[in-house]
């Protein structure tokens, strides 16, 4: 039952959108009010109707349906609750299923939110949304569909979406018995969370896009699609941070190599729509404040859009080997396919609306130094960064392939060497552009504005020698490229507090309270930017004086290391309330004497595989982090483990909760006091003076 | 009359011309950085990846850093978690397939198939080395033919999505 329930909203969920595509597509080329509305309903349908297809695989998933294929692909009757729900998009089907239904949240937010305010807009951005999800509905539905079932046809078990003729259903029992259950890697709270987040950050891009295309289409070419999509891009934006963040918290705490980021292609496709994302939001700025970069902005949300499903297809059509891509699958064709057309599409009428003069810039650019200046030479390096990127994860491997019929990849060495010189670009940017002015700035009044900010970074770096981190000079110098960005953001918002404090006598507290209410973008900006230069630092310290060391300890034995002591106490194996079994080193972590910590890095022995959980131990300093990696067979008398020191490690998630507050306070709605209320108060207010 | 500017003054004509020649050049030397980076990063990052087969067929490849894809022989994995030395066996996977579960299952079943002896050191035993797991190596062939890599990667598409699954359902409960 739940399989038909299933299936028939998401065939009416794709007839819908189709028909949303052509009705608004229709209606707004013969300006038919009832036709676009009509579209609207459609369009706003999708939602309930993939709630209900998403709920109905949902229920099929926590009442054990193993009947249902997907259900008995990724649980089985040992899967506790909490993980059967995390199911739904544990494995390919599931999850395309949870994005077309998270698309179309975002797209009916979209439509009822700006529906007024954008109206010239509309009918081309249902036309776009729609007919991005249809395509993915499209994909679940005859690729993908998580609604197959398990039958016996002649003693055969087949799967299939229709029930075929003389077909029987296979016994319940069997069917649990053989069910696959969630593969182990996913059972960590990073990777409940960080493929919701990243899907949302990704399908988040669809309303920018929509409704950049949506102006090419229209002819609006005014920065209405602009302020319409502001926010929907900084959610999408913030997303996309949080799952990238999450993604890499739970490599660091399952993949147990004592890292978080490995240059793996399908990291980086979710990297690169976050780099020309993070470009867009910025350039954004100067279109808004000075109407100049109209056809760069345009270039940068088709791009995001593009790099999203790029990345989509790259991850799940199996086109690049990596450790965690999807197996291939059948949907690797198609969604080139569609990705081919949504850029030639996009890029053409870019083209065209450029080549017709109405993308003309209202300024020109005169002073290198100005913040229009600045922010251009940030966007140039974050392309550079996503073509270097790009071209090592996806570029050399396709075209080597296809010009010398040999398959050449690049490994984290050529992403090591090309592009931390970028990213010191980039500190150095955002440590200088918040300090420029509109128009143009003179260096000697910029240089006068960094000069507290500098001393404070050079501050900063002798504080690092003098605790004895390290003194050498590369690292140092990225440590004060780095802080110096922080700096310039604590600085400015303290000028701004002084200000306040001198021409409106406030005090320091509501001031800066006040600065955040009155100018959240730019506050938040620079609460954002405390966050990058938090993170900074901690990806310098963590993989630069990362520090690793292996031995055998018999029970008793201690281990020195980094100034900790480590002391192997005992094994234990326990059975764990989901059936897995459970080896256990107990260890004791002392300093100085004094005992800091037990930890129990341990091997989780799943039916299917067995896992390694490491032990750690976190301060602000470092990580101390532990694998159990061998014992003696029977006694397990003597264990070895290995272990690794990583310096400044918490400082990458403590930076990324801050980037979380900087872009929330961005993009907190301001209260926007309607104009005849604006006018009415003074007047009441005139009222009652005069009383 | 206010779009009478068609003719501009002589002097901003030439401070813009100024202006867009500073931006032009500037532009050219930071593409010209970022281009020669990514040039010299691929020169040094590049192993071609290749297959088992072309590993011991080619003897230019001995010594060369590469990349390689093989399935695991599970009877061959030893450990030794003292010393965090990990050897075993792979064999070719042939390029054409479309189910990569089958292909490695053939692979690792095949008597004939290419097959070389890798040796990782400083290696904790990844969870996911075990037969017929695709393993993707990058390192440098030896000349006692055994290749030392540097970088282990594993995939195990067999795991979770078996290859007949249908078969165990049909069958009779144990």
């Amino acid at each position: 039952m739940l399989s038909e329930i299933g299936l028939i909203t998401l065939l009416l969920s794709f007839v819908a959108a189709v028909y949303a595509v052509a009705v608004a597509a229709y209606g707004g080329r013969v300006h038919s009010e009832r036709l676009i509305l009509s579209a609207r309903n459609a369009a706003l349908s999708t939602f309930p109707l993939l709630l209900v297809a998403t709920g109905a695989l949902l229920i099929a998933l926590m009442t054990q349906q193993y009947q249902n294929s997907y259900v008995w692909s990724v649980s089985d009757p040992n899967t506790p609750p909490f993980y059967r729900f995390t199911a739904l998009w544990g494995s390919q089907k599931g999850s395309l299923l949870f994005w077309c239904f998270l698309m179309s949240a975002f797209a009916a937010g979209a439509l009822v939110i700006n529906w007024r305010s954008h109206r010239r807009l509309m009918p081309y951005v249902i036309a776009y949304s729609m007919a991005t999800l249809a395509f993915f509905v499209g994909l679940v539905l005859f690729y993908e569909n998580p609604f197959e079932r398990w039958w016996l046809v002649g003693g055969e078990a087949v799967r299939t979406v229709l029930i075929p003729d003389g077909a029987v259903a296979p016994s319940a029992a069997r069917l649990a018995e053989t069910a696959n259950g969630l593969n182990p890697l996913l059972r960590h709270f990073g990777m409940i969370i960080h493929p919701p987040m990243l899907y949302l950050g990704f399908v988040g891009f669809v309303i920018p896009f929509a409704f950049a295309m949506a102006a090419l289409a229209s002819g609006d070419l005014s920065t209405n699609w602009i302020k319409a999509t502001r926010r929907w891009t900084l959610i999408a934006w913030l997303f996309l941070s949080l799952g990238l963040l999450l993604g890499g918290r739970w490599a660091y705490d399952v993949l147990g190599w004592g890292g978080y980021w490995g240059w793996d292609p399908v990291e980086n496709a979710a990297f690169l729509p976050w780099l020309i994302g993070t470009a867009f939001l910025h350039s954004v700025m100067i279109q808004e404040k000075r109407g100049m970069l109209k056809v760069w902005n345009m270039f940068l949300v088709l791009g995001t859009f593009s790099a999203v499903i790029f990345g989509t297809f790259a991850t799940r059509s199996g086109l690049i080997d990596s450790v965690h891509s999807f197996a291939r699958s059948e949907i690797g064709f198609p969604m080139f396919f569609f990705w081919a057309a949504v850029t030639v599409i996009s890029v053409g009428l870019l083209l065209w609306r450029w080549n017709r003069g109405e993308l003309k810039d209202d300024h020109p650019f005169v002073n290198i130094l100005s913040r229009e200046s600045l922010f251009v030479l940030n966007n140039v390096v974050f392309v550079l960064l996503f073509v270097a990127i790009f071209w090592g994860s996806f570029g050399a491997p396709v075209i080597s392939e296809i010009v010398m019929n040999e398959n050449i990849t690049l490994g984290r060495d050529y992403f090591l060497q090309v592009t931390p010189p970028l990213f010191v670009a980039l500190y150095i940017l955002m440590g200088i552009a918040p300090l420029s002015a509109w128009g143009a700035t003179s260096l000697r009044r910029l240089g006068r504005s960094l000069i507290v900010p500098l001393v404070l970074a050079a501050v900063f770096v002798a504080f690092i020698v003098i605790v004895g981190h390290t003194a050498e000079p590369a690292a140092l110098f990225g440590y004060g490229i780095v802080s110096l960005a922080g700096f310039v953001a604590l600085y400015e918002t303290y000028r701004g507090v002084v200000a306040r404090q001198r021409s409106l006598g406030e005090n320091p507290l509501r001031a800066l309270a006040a600065l955040f209410t009155r100018s959240r973008r730019r506050y938040g900006g620079y609460v954002v930017h405390l966050g990058i230069t938090v993170i900074g630092i901690g990806v310098i310290g963590s993989t630069v004086f990362q520090q690793e060391t292996q031995r055998t300890l018999a029970v008793g034995d201690s281990l020195e290391f980094g100034g900790y002591t480590m002391r192997y106490d005992g094994f234990t194996n326990a059975i764990a309330d989901d059936g897995r079994r459970m080896e256990i080193a107990d260890i004791t972590l002392l300093r100085d004497g004094r005992e800091l910590a037990r930890l129990r890095p341990r091997h989780d022995i799943y039916p299917t595989m067995p896992m390694t959980i490491a032990g750690a131990y976190s301060t602000l300093e470092n990580d101390f982090y532990v694998l159990l990696v061998g014992w003696e067979a029977n006694n397990a008398n003597s264990a070895t483990f290995k272990v690794y020191i990583n310096p400044l490690i918490n400082l990458v998630w403590w930076g990324g909760l801050i980037l979380i507050l900087g872009t929330l306070i961005g993009t907190w709605p301001t209260e926007t006091v309607p104009a005849h209320l604006r006018e009415a108060a003074p007047a009441r207010s005139r009222a009652r003076a005069s009383a | 009359m206010a779009e009478a500017t068609w003719e501009k003054p002589a002097i901003q004509t030439t401070q813009r011309g100024a202006g867009r020649l500073k931006f032009l050049i500037g532009g050219i030397l930071i593409l010209a950085a970022v281009v020669y980076l990514i040039i010299s990063g691929t020169a040094s990052g590049a192993r071609y990846y290749i297959t088992v087969d072309d590993l011991l067929s080619k003897p230019d490849y001995v010594g060369k850093t590469v990349r390689f894809a093989g399935v695991v022989l599970g009877d061959t994995i030893q450990y030794d978690p003292q010393n965090l030395i990990l050897t075993f066996t792979v064999a070719n996977i042939p390029p054409d397939y479309t189910n990569l579960a089958e292909a490695l299952h053939l692979a690792a079943n095949d008597p004939n198939s290419a097959r070389v002896n890798v040796r990782v050191e400083n290696q904790v035993k990844p969870d996911l080395l075990r037969h017929e797991a695709q393993a993707i190596l990058t390192g440098k062939l030896g000349e006692d033919g055994v290749f030392l890599a540097t970088e282990l990667n594993l995939k195990c598409p067999t795991r979770f999505e078996e290859a007949q699954p249908g078969r165990a359902i049909s069958e009779p409960s144990a």
